[in-house]
């Protein structure tokens, strides 16, 4: 299977010193969440973890490859990601944006087939969009939009989901969804790593996690192992109160 | 009487004015200019400057060149203009050269230069003769009231007389010609030709040719190759671009079936002649003439 | 039916705007042939075009306007399908060669062309090379040392616009009296100077064969750069190649016809308003309404005061400008 590695990778976040090297070993099923401050370097993981972005120094691997010797279109069709920020710049309508996700599918001259329209359709329903497919982007709401996002990628279906903030600007509800087809999708097989600023949602739905300090230090390992209060208000330099509710931890920040 | 003449004298000292040198103190001379304004200068201007090319050359042939201290950029025919101390281009007027030279008279191109400007020189107390001659009589008549200022009348009004006598000449030997329909292309690209109103055009209706554009609004419109196909000109006469410069003329020869370039009626005419109103215009009108008359001989 | 089943019926669903495009674009090519300063009447135009008619008339129709309205319709294409690609590569809708100074280096070198009475083959050279020079200036500065934004880039072309304005102005005020009407046409744009349609329309048809199949990789570029190099897009190279062709489509018009304005900021906005932002739809649709733009505005010049003749920028600007502030206004 497909794993994704990283071997004594330092990130490179301007003006900050080295820190730890990350040597993470994740596995498909997994569903990694990544912890920390502002400013701690989650998103810049993300996308070095996506090849977007060059590490200071060390590598990232995928299926036993460097992301280096891996063509961009093959690796688009392993890595999705979701990003915090989107350019909606043009008009572009809910559908026309999921179908976005197909591009590394498809050859130039090659149009969007009716499975592959199918397979868009179904990502909208799944995100509870399909009601808004032909509404321009640029007319929804902050949570839509995130919902579009994610429909895209599950559009895209690659086999790990690299996701920033999933639950920016999502209710309740869709919040509890989103994380929801994260599991699911780490049950039917893909690797996730999700870089979160909840804590509860991090304890509730990750099996693994990975705590980045400003500093550049770091610590990873399985959820339970993690959840240490002592870890964390160090982590968020912030006193907890661990309370329990529904058999899961609950971190509630004291004042 | 003598009393009168002792206050001149005074009056004369105590304005520092040596009068004495040219020796003709108080006899102002006054025209009227093409603009309508009586213009007077104390004394004939000694000091004068011109701001067009066309003025300058009117000057000279006035008779005043000598006197000339001043002209703007272009100012190149007689040769001695070119050796003129410039004072700017005529749309854009360089004032303090101008005042650096000090003039007693600034012949001003009416139209030609920025008016806020001219009208300065005017309130600076500069005599200023707004020049607009556009036809034969009225170089003719520019040539002697330029003389008139600068006090050199006798060559001005010989040259007039001269000019008027080569007009009219030209005029008598033409008045029965068939007449010939002529396209004047000013320039190329884009395609320009002139309307009526403009002295080509008098030139043209001189030698019994008829400006295929006259009635357009415009002095210099800027016309399609379209139309001069449409009115198909029995005659086309450019100046190019200078000397003897056939390219303009040859470009014509890609429409065989126009009765210009069947008949081989493109005539290269020198621009030098033609492009300003002064005296040398009746060169380039008995070129003109020269040409039409080929023209019905072809026929 | 919504649009996301009109966006994604494949071919059969994207023909009609195109038909109605194709459809203009011909009428814009016929009235371009009827009408001049010439009144040719439509029974004499048949016999021109079957072959047969008056000499006169056929150098009219054949020699004077029909090269003339396919240059203004090729030009036209060129510029709307090089503004269209520039606001993909800025993902910005309002972004333009112009904006970028392109045809402020193509205006300056043909101005000096010009000041040194060159001929109109020469000035054409020497425009295509300005528009080139400028184009390696902008990429070259906005690059610098650091790395490259779009931001960057539009502010670098903004700027070298304006410096190319001030070196306009200079030369227009350096220059003689008669030279300067022909200057000043060639700023406005001027499609009397295009000598043959060949050029520009092989430029047109050529650009788009290679830009279509890339229509798809163009959508996801629009997104951002991120976004397209994890859906696979080779982003610098994409942009590279974007910024090229752009500006060799923008040199090719301003060559043929001087600086027209307008049509490339204005077509593919106008039409993105209309027809959503898919390139395989907007690239062709902006070649096609360009034409059809620039043809018709081409017509116009020759013929409103004829046989006076007006620059073609004048009229695009007079025609697009209130139409593309309605279309805006209009649109939320």
């Amino acid at each position: 299977m497909a794993s994704l590695e990283t071997h004594q990778l330092l990130i490179d976040v301007p003006g900050r010193a080295d820190g730890r090297c990350l040597d993470l070993r994740m596995q498909p099923g997994e569903r990694w969440g990544v912890l920390g401050p502002n400013g701690a370097g989650k998103t810049t993981l993300l996308h070095t973890l996506a090849g977007l972005r060059a590490p200071r120094a060390g590598e990232v691997w995928l299926d036993q490859r460097a992301l280096a010797r891996w063509r961009r279109r093959e690796l688009a069709r392993r890595l999705g990601v979701v990003f915090q920020e989107r350019h909606d710049d043009f008009p572009a309508t809910v559908m026309e944006t999921a179908m976005i996700g197909r591009h590394p599918y498809l050859s130039p001259w090659q149009r969007e087939s009716d499975a592959e329209v199918a397979l868009a359709q179904a990502a909208l329903r799944r995100l509870d969009l399909e009601h808004l497919a032909s509404r321009l982007v640029s007319t929804l709401s902050g949570g839509e939009r995130q919902r579009v996002s994610l429909a895209t990628v599950l559009t895209q279906a690659p086999g790990w989901w690299l996701v920033d903030e999933p639950t920016n600007h999502l209710d309740l509800h869709h919040q509890v969804a989103t994380m929801r087809l994260l599991e699911e999708q780490a049950s039917a097989g893909c690797g996730v790593v999700m870089c979160l600023h909840d804590l509860n949602l991090a304890a509730r739905w990750c099996s693994h996690l990975l705590l980045l300090y400003p500093d550049g230090e770091a610590c990873w390992g399985p959820a339970e192992a993690m959840l240490e209060p002592a870890a964390l208000e160090k982590l968020y330099d912030q006193p907890l109160t661990l309370v329990e509710a529904d058999g899961a931890p609950v971190f509630v920040p004291r004042v | 009487m003598t009393r009168l003449l002792i206050v001149l004298g005074v009056v004369a000292l105590a304005l520092g004015v040596a009068g004495a040198a040219s020796g003709e103190a108080g006899a102002a001379v006054c025209v009227t200019d093409d603009a309508g304004r009586e213009v007077c200068v104390e004394r004939p201007a000694e000091r004068i400057i011109a701001l067009s090319p066309g003025v300058t050359e009117l000057l000279y042939a006035a008779g005043a060149g000598e006197r000339l201290v001043g002209a703007v950029s272009f100012s190149d025919h007689p040769a001695a203009a070119a050796e003129l101390p410039r004072v700017g281009s005529s749309d854009r007027l360089d004032l303090e050269a101008m005042l650096a030279l000090s003039p007693d008279l600034v012949v001003a191109w009416s139209g030609g230069n920025p008016e806020e400007q001219v009208e300065r020189l005017i309130r600076l107390g500069i005599p200023v003769f707004y020049s607009a001659a556009d036809d034969f009589a009225t170089i003719a008549s520019s040539l002697e009231r330029l003389g008139a200022l600068a006090n050199t009348q006798a060559t001005a009004h010989q040259t007039a007389s001269q000019l008027r006598a080569e007009v009219a000449a030209l005029r008598r030997r033409h008045a029965d010609a068939e007449p010939v329909s002529v396209f004047y292309q000013v320039w190329e690209s884009p395609l320009m030709t002139l309307n009526g109103e403009h002295w080509v055009s008098q030139a043209l209706a001189l030698c019994g040719g008829v400006n295929l554009f006259a009635e357009q609004s415009a002095l210099v419109p800027r016309i399609g190759v379209e139309a001069v196909l449409g009115r198909d000109p029995e005659a086309i006469i450019t100046g190019g671009r200078g000397k003897a410069d056939a390219a303009w003329l040859d470009a014509w020869r890609e429409f065989p079936d126009m009765t210009a370039v069947r008949q081989d009626n493109l005539f290269f005419i020198n621009p030098d002649l033609v492009q300003r109103a002064t005296p040398r215009l009746v060169e380039g009108t008995r070129d003109i003439c020269r040409h039409l008359e080929a023209v019905r001989e072809r026929r | 039916m919504n649009d996301a089943d009109f966006s994604f019926r494949g071919r059969a669903g994207r023909m009609p705007p195109l038909v109605w495009l194709l459809l203009a674009a011909l009428l814009s090519q016929g009235l371009a042939l009827v009408l001049g300063s010439v009144a040719i009447p439509l029974d004499a135009l048949g016999a021109v075009l079957a072959g047969g008619g008056e000499s006169l008339h056929r150098t009219l129709v054949l020699e004077l306007r029909l090269p003339r309205a396919l240059a203004a319709f090729g030009t036209g294409g060129l510029l709307a399908l090089a503004g269209a690609l520039m606001q993909v590569l800025l993902r910005n809708p309002l972004a333009d060669p112009y904006v970028l100074g392109l045809s402020g280096g193509a205006s300056v070198a043909a101005l000096l062309a010009m000041l040194a009475g060159f001929g109109t083959s020469l000035v054409a050279g020497s425009s295509f090379a300005g528009a080139l020079a400028s184009t390696l200036i902008v990429f070259g500065l906005a690059h610098g040392t650091g790395s490259w934004t779009p931001t960057r880039m539009l502010l670098t072309g903004v700027v070298m616009a304006a410096g190319w304005g001030a070196l306009i102005s200079f030369l227009l005020t350096v220059s003689p009296v008669e030279q300067l009407p022909g200057m000043l046409y060639w700023l406005m744009g001027d499609l009397a100077y295009a000598d043959s349609p060949w050029p520009v329309l092989g430029v047109a048809a050529a650009s788009l064969l290679v830009m279509l199949p890339l229509g798809r990789t163009l959508n996801v570029l629009a997104r951002g750069g991120l976004q397209a190099a994890v859906l696979g897009v080779n982003v610098r190279r994409m942009e590279w190649l974007l910024y090229l062709l752009a500006s060799l489509l923008t040199a090719v018009a301003v060559t043929t016809a001087g600086s027209i304005g307008f049509v490339g900021l204005m077509v593919p906005h106008m039409l993105r308003l209309k027809l959503g932002n898919d390139q395989r739809l907007i690239l062709p649709a902006s070649l096609l309404a360009g034409g059809t733009l620039l043809t018709l505005a081409d017509t116009l010049a020759r013929t409103m005061v004829a046989p006076q003749q007006l620059p073609v920028g004048v009229i695009t600007a007079l025609l697009g400008v209130p139409s593309f502030l309605y279309l805006l206004y209009r649109s939320r």
